[in-house]
């Protein structure tokens, strides 16, 4: 019946270069991806706005706070130079938490997952090589907005003392620190999109936990809350943006409570991200996509 | 070539993909025809490793087309036009594609060239008409010059144009050599465009061959007969094998017998004949004789030809 159509295969007429499927070209392809859509753009771009701006506007409100003859705070509890950069993190982090989540539930959306994994059908893959995309980039950003930030509140405030003292070993870690932390909340966010699948979902969870169940769990008079409080991962996770003197400070204010030195901190953020990252691999690699 | 074994899909207690087992092979085009929700996408999507199977198995060149080692180059497949993040420009997304195979920009404007793209690359996606969707998706699917195409309605939303750009290009891809597999709802399409034919209704193979043998096994050939006479030859003809309608006075509708047989019985017992043609079905008329018994959504009223003729 198909004698005719029984000739071999043979190559192809059109000479196209033959590829192959690859981590580093896997890597090539997420960074294509990345920086091809206005999200990126858009939310590195106002993170970058107000981590910059934060920290210059907080520094001057700190440099012209009265000062301790004058009614203002004692002088032990005065803010360092570090004190306006951790402020605007927190604020500024939602931006990297969006862009995270949308790195990959923007796929779930709008259903470029299926060319996606079509063109990696072992799947685990494009989660890895998307996190990494986004952590480098995140990572970059996060630097390059903390040094100009750095510069601006030297070259305003430096005069009246209010700036960064680079030959601070503390200081240094703290604001490495503050750069990690930000990619990793990045990355905590993309690791809930990828268990949610859901743009919407991930962002109201991630905001949710960084914003509000900190302060829903201080503010409820309840023993238990109170212990699992240091162990929220915004909390923990900002451990590391801070020296160890203020970690101190802070640890001598709580009376109850585990007090986890920075890097026990990042530690649980770490794990946090492990435990929602394995179960979102189980689930893509068992889901019909 | 793609071999599927058994192949099943099951959602809970509905049976999508009822152990079909089919062979497609390279050097011609052939068709996947079924009515909606008869599992065509669903087992396009089993080859291509989207879905997993619930029973069976299918290869693709041998291999599952997961564990291919370059699966871009051995399969490329249009499985939904809007598999596509609509923020993004046409070239970027298969520049990103490509890219996950080492494949060049150069591809991927010959690929944007070959499918009429060019005007329209640089804009995002989202904007897209359905057929400029429909040849996006198609473009992807060859980026990586596959061996094996995979297109799941792919004249779907194309204009008259496109749809015969799109039956050149399959054509010419099957004459390479490379196995082309395309899915239809419509039997038109597929009479002109397919060598071979795989009809599925109801997660089942209903009948696998080359185009024209399903067709003509699938039309039934009647006689239409004027005769002053019709009362009298209806009687001749009635026999094993033979049926005679009438729908209105003095014209027959044989079936089972060719107008040779009718012409020489009506000569032999000098009936008078006005009229004798062969006739021969309408694809439509195959295609749901074909799957009548099979179709997910039936329309609540069915036109009445179609139910009289319960024989095949």
């Amino acid at each position: 019946m198909s004698t005719a159509v029984a000739t071999p295969t043979t190559t192809p007429a059109v000479a196209a270069p033959k590829g192959k499927l690859s981590f580093p070209h896997l890597l090539r392809s997420e960074w294509i991806k990345f920086w091809s859509v206005r999200s990126t753009i858009w939310t590195l771009g106002i993170f970058l706005f107000a981590t910059i701006s934060l920290v210059v506007l907080i520094s001057l409100a700190f440099v012209n706070a009265p000062s301790e003859a004058e009614g203002g705070p004692p002088a032990s509890q005065a803010a360092d130079a570090l004190g306006p950069f951790a402020v605007a993190v927190t604020l500024a982090q939602l931006a990297l938490a969006v862009l995270g989540a949308l790195t990959i539930t923007s796929e779930y959306t709008t259903g470029m997952i299926r060319s996606s994994l079509t063109a990696v059908p072992k799947r685990l893959p494009v989660l890895w090589s998307k996190a990494i995309v986004l952590m480098v980039s995140v990572l970059f950003a996060a630097v390059v907005a903390l040094a100009v930030s750095a510069v601006l509140q030297a070259l305003f405030f430096d005069s009246k003392d209010f700036s960064i003292d680079w030959s601070d070993a503390q200081t240094l870690r703290a604001l490495g620190g503050t750069a990690l932390y930000l990619a990793t909340i990045a990355l905590f966010a993309f690791a809930l999109g990828a268990l949610l699948r859901h743009s919407a979902a991930a962002v109201a969870t991630v905001l949710g936990l960084l914003l509000v169940a900190p302060i829903l769990f201080s503010a409820i008079p309840w023993k238990p809350l109170t212990y699992m409080f240091p162990f929220l991962p915004g909390v923990a996770g900002q451990q590391v943006t801070q020296t160890d003197a203020q970690l101190a400070d802070a640890a001598a204010s709580s009376p109850i409570g585990a007090d986890l030195s920075a890097w026990q901190g990042y530690g649980v953020l770490l794990l946090w991200i492990v435990l929602t990252l394995t179960a979102a691999s189980v689930l893509l690699k068992k889901r019909d996509a | 070539m793609i071999e599927a074994q058994g192949l099943t899909k099951r959602y809970g207690p509905k049976t999508a993909v009822d152990g079909i087992t089919f062979t497609v092979q390279p050097g011609r085009v052939t068709g996947f025809l079924g009515p909606n929700g008869a599992g065509k996408s669903t087992t396009m999507r089993m080859i291509m490793g989207l879905d997993r199977p619930s029973g069976g198995s299918v290869v693709v060149n041998g291999k599952p087309y997961a564990q291919h080692h370059s699966p871009l180059t051995e399969v490329g497949a249009l499985l939904e036009a809007k598999a596509v993040h609509t923020g993004r420009s046409a070239r970027n997304h298969l520049r990103a594609i490509a890219a996950t195979h080492g494949i060049g920009d150069k591809r991927v404007n010959e690929v944007i060239e070959m499918t009429g793209l060019d005007a329209v690359a640089k804009r995002r996606v989202g904007g897209f008409s359905l057929g400029m969707g429909q040849r996006l998706g198609i473009a992807a699917a060859l980026v990586g010059d596959p061996r094996t195409l995979i297109l799941d309605e792919p004249v779907n939303g194309l204009d008259p144009e496109g749809v015969l750009w799109v039956r050149n290009l399959v054509r010419y891809l099957a004459s390479e050599g490379r196995t082309v597999f395309l899915s239809s709802h419509l039997m038109s399409e597929m009479a002109v465009t397919a060598d071979h034919l795989l009809v599925i209704g109801r997660g089942k193979i209903i009948a696998d061959g080359p185009t024209a043998t399903v067709i003509a096994q699938a039309t039934e050939e009647t006689v239409r007969v004027v005769s002053p006479q019709a009362t009298d030859l209806a009687a001749l003809l009635q026999g094993p094998g033979v049926s005679v309608t009438s729908d209105e006075p003095g014209v027959l509708v044989v079936s089972g017998a060719t107008s040779i047989q009718v012409g020489e019985l009506a000569a032999s017992n000098r009936v008078v004949l006005h009229e004798l043609t062969p006739v021969s079905g309408s694809l439509e008329e195959a295609y749901m004789s074909l799957t009548q018994d099979s179709v997910e959504y039936h329309s609540s009223e069915v036109p009445a030809e179609l139910t009289q003729e319960g024989s095949r």
